[in-house]
Formats: structure tokens, C-alpha cells, sequence
């Protein structure tokens, strides 16, 4: 069978998501991204034990917000029942107590935007992100915050290579002044992964204005590039045990079974994936109208 | 960027409206008010409003396209996002957020667990749980109904409720108090209540919300808590509400109170519309929040239909209600087409030359046609579908829901499935695992899959086995051939093993979790029958999709093992609760092409086309409303008096109404021409002179009868 061949629709929104795996691999983009391939194979093992590590990440992140827009600690800590949850929780409260130089997170001057969405035009088309907190400081910085649940600490390396550490502080810097009330420096801005599992272990990447001119370089780069791109073109990755951990093995003739969890640096990234489209964030998965149409 | 429009001079003056203004705009369908709102929300990106303090309101999604459109522009904005929400949906958004504060007082039993969101699916899967036991106790004896229809409009029932504002121990009251009375109907209603109480009994106690319970608690006791009001009034101060007849009395109030206090409102409503009153729609009540809005703008000239179309949609719609005004103008027969015929594949094979005329001879782009139909059954979809395609023709189709469990690729897997769980105690039939075979193993033909099936498949002490295919003699190997043997053997072997593994009951994969790696590991690998099929990647996607989400919300409540939720859900598979009906997400689609649609699902797309096809115009379903015994859209709604009978006066009344609106709004979306295809026996054979026949031959005679006299 011929594979389709759709060009970039004219409504395509850029992520950080799908320009990493456009990096990673451009068959990888052109399959989830381009073609919106359903491919519903073990993305890694065991699958059931991935599963539970997303629903408590997922969980994380919904508890934090809920915090954040005022809702007491108390009430809160009332429905934590899960063991790890519970860990991650306390060493959250913690983190918004400790002294020390996070301190300002949480001075109640300071503005913070929890799940917060911004979208700025890259190229012809835009570039989407959500943030897992964005703080205004009293002083003028602006902090993004990543909630990172991942089961062990990610190598800074690591971190240093992900989009994500681009794309955030760039868009930030782009979209960010209408939040901030004013245009924003890139010296004011400061990336920060936070890991719930270790607290006292956050990886700082203060952005630069020579990162900014960097990044709007490569990002401009990279969608030109794509653009560019038709059929063949996304070719698949050289590094081949990137395919452990990719879905579409079965599809490009690259393995059999998933990779291991043990073995995965990344954590999951599903909510952002999914939630970024406008028509996806738009309404509950229930429509009356398949009741009644009897 | 409000520029991107050409807008008429009516538009230019709205979308130049200060920012701070409250506007109710009113107009017929194609008279430019979504094309308005677009701009509008344009306009107000462009003024410095930020783009995530603006709310689109909507009755449906799929209306909100011509928004994401505008929004989707490079240089619409940047900032934060727009919402594009349901109230549903913003319902379900403030629940999850502010539950901890409410849960107790809503009078969930476990106010310390979070909240479990019910789909269609798990919700009847739950109202099945509850009401299948009743059925054995004599409960809706004298219905004959497919119970997936039963349970469904038990949920309706509940729904309405929340959607109209009542309280959901009314709902059979309410029923038996517009009913004959006859003693089968009184007890079918109480019943029906029953099922609802103990439904709604049953979620409270396991913190499950059904879309009725979220809107509830939304309404109830979100609506007034400071918390979230103040979370709603800091996030939202511009709302943008289009098709706002198409929304619901809850909806609407919720808006009413709303109003003062945000800065800027544009609210849409659509004349002679109300199509989704079936699920609560009410467009009298939508007129309500013309007093919230200082600015009363009325767009009424069509930027849609040609005279000749308009003229057609007033003699038309005058004849449906049988009323006497005189005739238009303008002739509308150069936008009508017909021929009669006196079967219904004659008709269609006419349909399909007009189509390929329009679009060969006349250069029409195939996205400019709709053919359309009350219903539209697979077997119409199909004859038409093949008829175009045959012409090179694209087509399209909008279905609602696609039925997952009749879906080839969804069969197999639920056959193998069976196989690899001995302990589940299913033993497909033989004709059920040659039909999967042929589907898993790429080549497979039905005679070789039913061949090898005789002669591998078992049934040995009650559970499903087989066997090596080494072990047929080699004659037959041949006949089979040795590579679809070795592929066999490979899925076999997968199989055994997994069965191996599964003896230690640890090892026993949730079903979703067993499907994803029988699909990874055999079926989409090379040689098999899922490798490089999207559509069944799709399917598969779509069952393990269903799977999970049933999983995940019926583990909590039973604290059932996941083998054994694997097996439940197979059984409510066979009985038709679950995966009759799926929500197909996005799929790749020609959009320059033909849609086939049934009428009411293009009318809620919205999109004007340059030419329709309407099907089927003798039949009665062009203005009967669904059969729905323990349901009543009209009675359970807001308008209706209590204590007042339903009769036939009422439903005669309705049903033109119902014609009248759909005729008009599908014609206001007409630019040019309207086809339509008649036959003097419909699809099933039966010779039908339904009621939107008869208005055309109204017309058509008192056109001929004027042109006479003249």
C-alpha cells in the first residue's frame, strides 16, 4: 500500500511535541503528525505499569493546579490515597515552604498561571505551548515551571537536547506580554524542571538573549525545512533504538516488541500531545446525540 | 485581520461595534452572522482584548469551525487561547477543577475520591448493569425495544432533565401526566423513573457522572460557589454565543446570569431553526437573552441563496404549512430539478449522472454538492458511494457514530481474544475465527482461512483450541500453501504463549493491553492483514480506545480483576450496549468531494453548498420525529404545561413545524440548484407519499395552474 502523501495543512500548529519527533524522526512526524495515524501497538513494557505511571503524572499535575487557583492544602491532601502520589504531593507542599532561592514562586505577590496556553505565529503557521506554571516575580523574572514525574532524574544532557527547553522560554518571549504587561527580556526568563520524585534536584536553564536569536534561527530552520518536505522525504531515524519506544515499528519493519521502561528517559508527554488542538480541548467526549439517535 | 472577511456593509457595523458592547444578533440562516461572529472575534484580538479572555459558546463542535478557521491564521493573535466550549464542556471542566470543594454537598458518597466521568459508552454500560436484573423482574414488559435503545433513552430521560431544569423524579410525572394513561404506558413510565432514580442512586454513590449529573452539579452547586465564579469571571470576559437556538434552557440561563457581569457579549440566533430539540434545544427560550443585550441587530438578506432558491424556500415553505399566501415573484423552477422514477436504484443511477454532469460538464467542484436524505442508511451510503466512485467522482460521508463492533479488523480481534482467554468460556463458531483468520493473515482467502479453520480449530472441554499446522497432511498444506501455514503458525504460537504466560493469573493482560501487543507484535507486522492498513490501525485504535476507558471507569466500582473486566466487556459487546455506537474522531477525508449525509447532520455542519440532492422525498421521516417510547422531547421541555395531554392535534402540529424548518434550513443553504431524486418505491420497496412530497406537488401545480391563468 502507497503511503498518502499530505502536505502541511494550512492549519497546522507547531509544538514542541511534534518538532521533536519531527528531530527524532521525520517518518515519526509525518505518520502521527501529517497523517494522524492511529497505530495503537505497546508503546513500552510493562505497558500496565506505564499506564499507572501516566495516571499518577496526570494526577500530579491536576492536583498542583488545584492548588494553585486557591484550593486548600487540607482538602487537597484529603484525596491523595495512592503511596507515590502522596510522596510527590508532600514534597510539593514542601518545595512551596522550603527558604532558599524558590522561595519567590510562592510570595503572595507573585502571579502564577497554572496549565497556562500561549500561541505565537511561527512562519505561516503558529506555534502552540502549555505550561505547566508560568510566575510573574514581584522582581520582574518570570519562572516556567515543568512538573517532571518521571520514575528516575532526567541527565541534564538530556534536558539541554529537548525542544521543550527551547521552545518554552522562545515562545514565552513571544506571546508572553500581554500576561506579563510589557514586553519580556530573555534574561528575565528562567526554565526550571521540577521533579516530584526528586525535590531537591531541579534543573535550571536560565534563557539569554543570544539563546533567543539561536532558537527563532533554528525553529525558523526547522519549519522551513518541513514545509519543504513531501512523501519520502520524512525518512525514517538512523538511530534504531529510538524505535523501541515508537509505536510504529510494525509499520517501518523496525522490531517486534516494545522497549523497556527501565531502560526510557523520557516521560509521558500525552496530555500536551492531545490537549493542544483547539477542537480537542474544546468539549467533553460525550454527545447526546449519539443517545438518542436510536 | 478582520480584513481576511468581505464583509457587507451590515457586517462592517457590527464587527465595528465598541468592544464593550452586549449584541444580540438575530437572521435567517446565510445571511452572514457566523461570518459576522468570525470577524468580530478578530476584531477583538486585534483591539488588545487577550485572546484567553474570550469564550466561544457553542451548542455542538462541529459548529465551530468557521472560529478555528479565523483563529487558525498566522497573525490572528498571539497570546494565550480562545476557548471554544460546550457548556458540557465547561461543565465538565469545572467539576474536575473545584471538586474538592463541592463533592460533599453534591451528595457524592465518597467526597474524598476524585470524580469518574462517564462516557455514552460506560454510562449505559452502567445503566445496562443496573436494569438488566429488572427486565428478569417484569420491568418494561410490554416494550419491544433493543435494550440499548431502552437504556439509552433512560439516560435521555435524565438528560432532559438537567438540560430543561427539572428535577429528575419528575421525569415519569411528567410523562404520564401528557399520556392517554393506558395502564401498559403508566407502567412502562414508572419504570422508566425507577431506572432513572436508581441510575442516578448509583453514580452518587460511586462519584460516576453521567453527562446529566455533571451539568447538574455544574448548574447546582458550581454556578453559585464563589470559587469557581470568580475563577470563571477572572478567565472569561467576552463571550461570543453563535446558534444559540440549538442550545438548551440550562444553557441559556446560565448565560442570562452571566451577562452583567462580563464585559462584552455577541449572542447568534438563528431563525426557524431549533434542529436539535430532541436533545433539549429550545429556540423560544434562546430569544430570552435578547433583554441581557443593549444592541438589537437584525441581518436579514441571504449572501446565500440565489432568487431563484429563495423563491422556492417561501412557496415551499408556505405549502408544508398549508398557508395561503400568494406565490413569490420569482419562478423558482430554474433551481429545481426532478424526475420520478418507479424504482429507487433507477433514481439513484439518475442522481448519479446529474452529479457527474455537474461536476464534468459543468466544471462544479464536487465539495459544492450534498446529497442528502432523512436517514441515511449504510446500504444508500454504499450503492451511492459506488456509483460515484465508478464516475471517479470523490465522496464523503458524515455518519454520527460508526457501530465499532461490525467493523471487520474489531471482529477478528475479539475472536482471537476469545481464543487466547480459554477461561471466559466463548467458543466463537468456525465461521467467526476463518473470518478473523482472513482478516490477521495478509492474502488469506475465505475458502483456504475456512479450510484451515476445519481442520485446526477445536472445541475441547468447553474451551477454544488449535492446532499445528504441521500437523496437516501435506496435501492440504499445499492446498493452504506453506506461507500462510508458517503465518498461521506464527499468530498460533503467539497465542499459546500468551496462554502460557496466563496461567499465573498476574500475567493475565487487561484486554486493551492484550489487543495493542497481539496487534504490535503479529497483526501489524509484515505478512499479516493489520501491516500498513490504516483503517485497521484506525479500528483497532478505536477498540482498545473504548477498552481502556471502560477499564478504567468500571475497575474503581466492581474492584473486579482485569480479566475478568476483559470478559464483561465482550459480553456487553454481544449484547449491543458498548461499541454500537463510536464517536469516529478524525479521520482523512476528501474534502473536495461529494458529502453523503443524512439532513439534519449537514444542517448542523452549516456549510452552504452550490447544489443539493434530496433522497427519499416521499418518506414520512422527513417530518417524523424518532420513536422513542420512554421519551418525549416536547413534553419534557420547558414550554410545555404541565397536566396538559400530548394528542395528535400536538404532534400533527409539530411534525410541520419540524418539516418546515428543516426544509427552509436546508434550502437558505442552498446557493443554486436542488435536485430531487424521486421514486415511486422507496429504498425498502414501499411506495411512500410523505407530506414533503406532497408540499412539492403543491407547488409545482399551483405554479403550473398560475402559469395558465397568465
Amino acid at each position: 500500500m502507497s503511503t498518502p502523501n499530505p502536505k502541511l495543512p494550512a492549519a497546522f500548529q507547531f509544538s514542541q511535541s511534534n518538532l521533536q519527533d519531527f528531530v527524532d524522526c521525520r517518518r515519526r512526524f509525518q505518520l502521527r503528525w501529517l497523517l494522524r495515524l492511529s497505530w495503537p501497538a505497546i508503546e513500552t513494557e510493562p505497558a500496565l505499569e506505564r499506564e499507572r505511571e501516566m495516571q499518577r503524572g496526570a494526577a500530579f499535575h491536576h492536583l498542583l493546579q488545584q492548588h494553585i487557583l486557591g484550593i486548600p492544602a487540607e482538602r487537597l491532601s484529603a484525596m491523595v490515597h495512592d503511596p507515590a502520589l502522596q510522596t510527590w504531593w508532600e514534597n510539593y507542599l514542601a518545595f512551596t515552604q522550603a527558604p532558599g532561592e524558590f522561595a519567590p514562586l510562592w510570595q503572595p505577590e507573585t502571579r502564577r498561571f497554572p496549565e497556562i496556553a500561549l500561541s505565537a505565529p511561527l512562519g505561516s503557521h503558529r506555534l502552540l505551548a502549555k505550561y505547566d506554571l508560568l510566575a510573574i516575580l514581584p522582581d520582574g523574572r518570570v519562572i516556567i515551571v515543568d512538573w517532571k514525574t518521571s520514575r528516575s532524574l532526567t541527565r541534564r544532557k538530556y534536558l539541554v537536547d529537548r525542544l521543550q527547553t527551547r521552545v518554552y522560554p522562545h515562545l514565552l518571549l513571544q506571546a508572553g506580554g500581554q500576561l506579563y504587561g510589557g514586553p519580556i527580556l530573555p534574561e528575565q526568563v528562567e526554565m526550571v524542571y521540577w521533579f516530584a520524585g526528586y525535590p531537591d534536584q531541579p534543573e535550571r536553564f536560565p534563557y539569554s538573549p543570544k539563546a533567543h536569536r539561536a532558537d527563532q534561527e533554528y525553529l525558523d530552520s526547522l519549519v522551513n525545512l518541513i514545509q519543504r518536505l513531501e512523501g519520502d522525504d520524512f525518512s525514517l531515524t538512523q538511530d534504531e533504538t529510538r524505535c523501541r519506544y515508537c509505536i510504529y515499528r510494525s509499520l517501518c519493519d523496525r522490531g517486534v516488541k516494545a522497549g523497556d521502561l527501565t531502560d526510557m528517559e523520557t516521560e509521558p508527554e500525552l496530555a500536551e500531545a492531545l490537549e493542544l488542538d483547539f477542537e480537542q480541548i474544546s468539549e467533553v467526549a460525550y454527545d447526546m446525540g449519539a443517545a438518542t439517535l436510536d | 485581520m478582520s480584513e481576511l472577511f468581505d464583509l457587507t456593509p451590515e457586517q462592517r457595523q457590527l464587527v465595528d461595534l465598541p468592544p464593550q458592547s452586549r449584541i444580540f444578533l438575530e437572521g435567517p440562516a446565510g445571511t452572514g452572522k457566523t461570518t459576522a461572529g468570525a470577524a468580530r472575534l478578530l476584531r477583538l484580538l486585534e483591539a488588545g482584548i487577550p485572546a484567553s479572555e474570550i469564550l466561544i459558546l457553542l451548542p455542538q463542535r462541529t459548529l465551530g469551525t468557521p472560529y478555528l478557521e479565523a483563529l487558525n491564521q498566522p497573525e490572528a493573535f498571539t497570546g494565550g487561547m480562545v476557548s471554544l466550549l460546550t457548556v458540557g464542556g465547561l461543565a465538565r471542566r469545572m467539576v474536575e477543577l473545584f471538586w474538592p470543594l463541592i463533592s460533599a454537598q453534591a451528595g457524592f458518597s465518597r467526597p474524598d475520591e476524585p470524580p469518574t466521568f462517564l462516557t455514552l459508552e460506560t454510562a449505559q454500560y452502567y445503566m445496562a448493569h443496573l436494569v438488566r436484573p429488572l427486565l428478569g423482574e417484569g420491568y418494561f414488559e410490554s416494550l419491544t425495544i433493543d435494550r440499548n435503545r431502552l437504556y439509552s433513552q433512560i439516560l435521555d430521560n435524565l438528560n432532559k432533565a438537567a438540560v430543561v431544569g427539572f428535577p429528575h423524579t419528575e421525569i415519569g410525572e411528567r410523562l404520564l401526566a401528557a399520556s392517554d394513561a393506558e395502564p401498559s404506558q403508566v407502567r412502562i413510565y414508572q419504570d422508566a423513573q425507577e431506572c432513572a432514580n436508581r441510575f442516578r442512586g448509583y453514580c452518587l454513590e460511586n462519584n460516576l457522572l453521567d453527562f446529566s449529573l455533571q451539568l447538574e452539579v455544574f448548574a447546582h452547586h458550581l454556578w453559585g460557589l464563589p470559587q469557581c465564579r470568580d475563577y470563571l469571571n477572572a478567565s472569561y470576559r467576552h463571550l461570543i454565543f453563535d446558534n444559540l437556538e440549538e442550545d438548551t434552557p440550562v444553557a441559556h440561563d446560565l448565560v442570562r446570569d452571566w451577562l452583567p457581569e462580563i464585559d462584552s457579549a455577541l449572542l447568534i440566533y438563528d431563525h426557524d431553526a431549533g434542529y436539535r430539540r430532541f436533545l433539549g434545544a429550545d429556540p423560544d427560550h434562546a430569544c430570552l437573552l435578547k433583554d441581557g443585550c443593549e444592541q438589537h441587530i437584525l441581518f436579514e438578506a441571504s449572501l446565500v441563496s440565489a432568487p431563484a432558491v429563495q423563491a422556492l424556500n417561501l412557496g415551499l415553505g408556505d405549502r408544508i404549512n398549508r398557508s395561503r399566501q400568494p406565490l413569490p415573484a420569482e419562478d423558482p423552477r430554474p433551481a429545481l430539478l426532478y424526475e420520478t422514477h418507479r424504482f429507487f436504484p433507477e433514481m439513484l443511477e439518475w442522481v448519479t449522472g446529474q452529479i457527474a454532469s455537474l461536476v464534468y460538464d459543468e466544471g462544479l467542484p464536487p465539495g459544492q454538492i450534498v446529497v442528502m436524505a432523512p436517514f441515511l442508511s449504510d446500504s444508500l451510503r454504499f450503492a451511492l458511494a459506488n456509483r460515484l466512485e465508478a464516475r471517479q467522482i470523490p465522496v464523503r460521508s458524515h455518519r454520527p457514530s460508526r457501530s465499532l463492533r461490525e467493523e471487520p479488523p474489531a471482529q477478528c480481534l475479539l475472536t482471537l481474544a476469545a481464543i487466547a482467554h480459554p477461561q471466559w468460556g466463548f467458543t466463537p463458531g468456525k465461521f467467526d475465527l476463518a473470518y478473523a483468520l482472513m482478516q490477521a493473515i495478509e492474502g488469506l482467502d475465505l475458502v483456504r482461512a475456512q479450510l484451515l479453520t476445519e481442520i485446526v480449530y477445536h472445541v475441547r472441554q468447553g474451551a477454544p483450541t488449535l492446532s499445528a499446522f504441521d500437523q496437516i497432511i501435506p496435501e492440504t498444506q499445499a492446498r493452504i500453501t506453506y506461507l500462510f501455514g508458517e503465518r498461521y503458525d506464527t499468530l498460533r504460537l503467539w497465542l499459546e504463549q500468551y496462554q502460557q504466560d496466563a496461567q499465573d493469573e498476574a500475567h493475565i493482560l487487561p484486554l486493551d493491553h492484550f489487543l495493542s501487543r497481539l496487534f504490535g507484535e503479529v497483526l501489524s507486522q509484515p505478512g499479516f492483514g493489520f501491516h500498513a492498513s490504516y483503517d485497521a490501525g484506525q479500528v483497532t485504535a478505536n477498540l482498545v480506545e473504548s477498552i481502556q476507558k471502560f477499564r478504567w471507569v468500571a475497575a474503581p466500582t466492581f474492584g473486579q480483576t482485569d480479566a475478568a473486566l476483559g470478559k464483561e466487556y465482550i459480553e456487553m459487546v454481544k449484547d449491543g450496549v458498548i461499541a454500537a455506537q463510536y464517536l469516529s474522531g478524525w479521520q482523512i477525508e476528501a474534502e473536495d468531494a461529494v458529502l453523503l449525509a443524512p439532513a439534519y447532520t449537514f444542517l448542523m455542519n452549516n456549510r452552504p453548498v452550490e447544489v443539493q440532492f434530496w433522497l427519499d422525498v416521499g418518506s414520512r421521516a422527513w417530518a417524523d420525529r424518532l420513536e422513542q417510547p420512554l421519551t418525549h422531547p416536547y413534553v419534557l421541555s420547558r414550554a410545555w404545561q404541565p397536566n396538559t395531554q400530548w394528542t395528535a392535534v400536538e404532534e400533527i402540529a409539530t411534525s410541520q413545524e419540524r418539516l418546515y424548518r428543516l426544509a427552509t434550513g436546508l434550502l437558505r443553504r442552498c446557493h443554486s440548484r436542488l435536485y430531487l431524486g424521486l421514486s415511486e418505491l422507496g429504498e425498502q420497496g414501499m411506495e411512500q407519499r410523505g407530506p414533503l412530497l406532497l408540499a412539492f406537488q403543491r407547488l409545482l401545480r399551483d405554479l403550473a395552474a398560475l402559469e395558465e391563468q397568465s
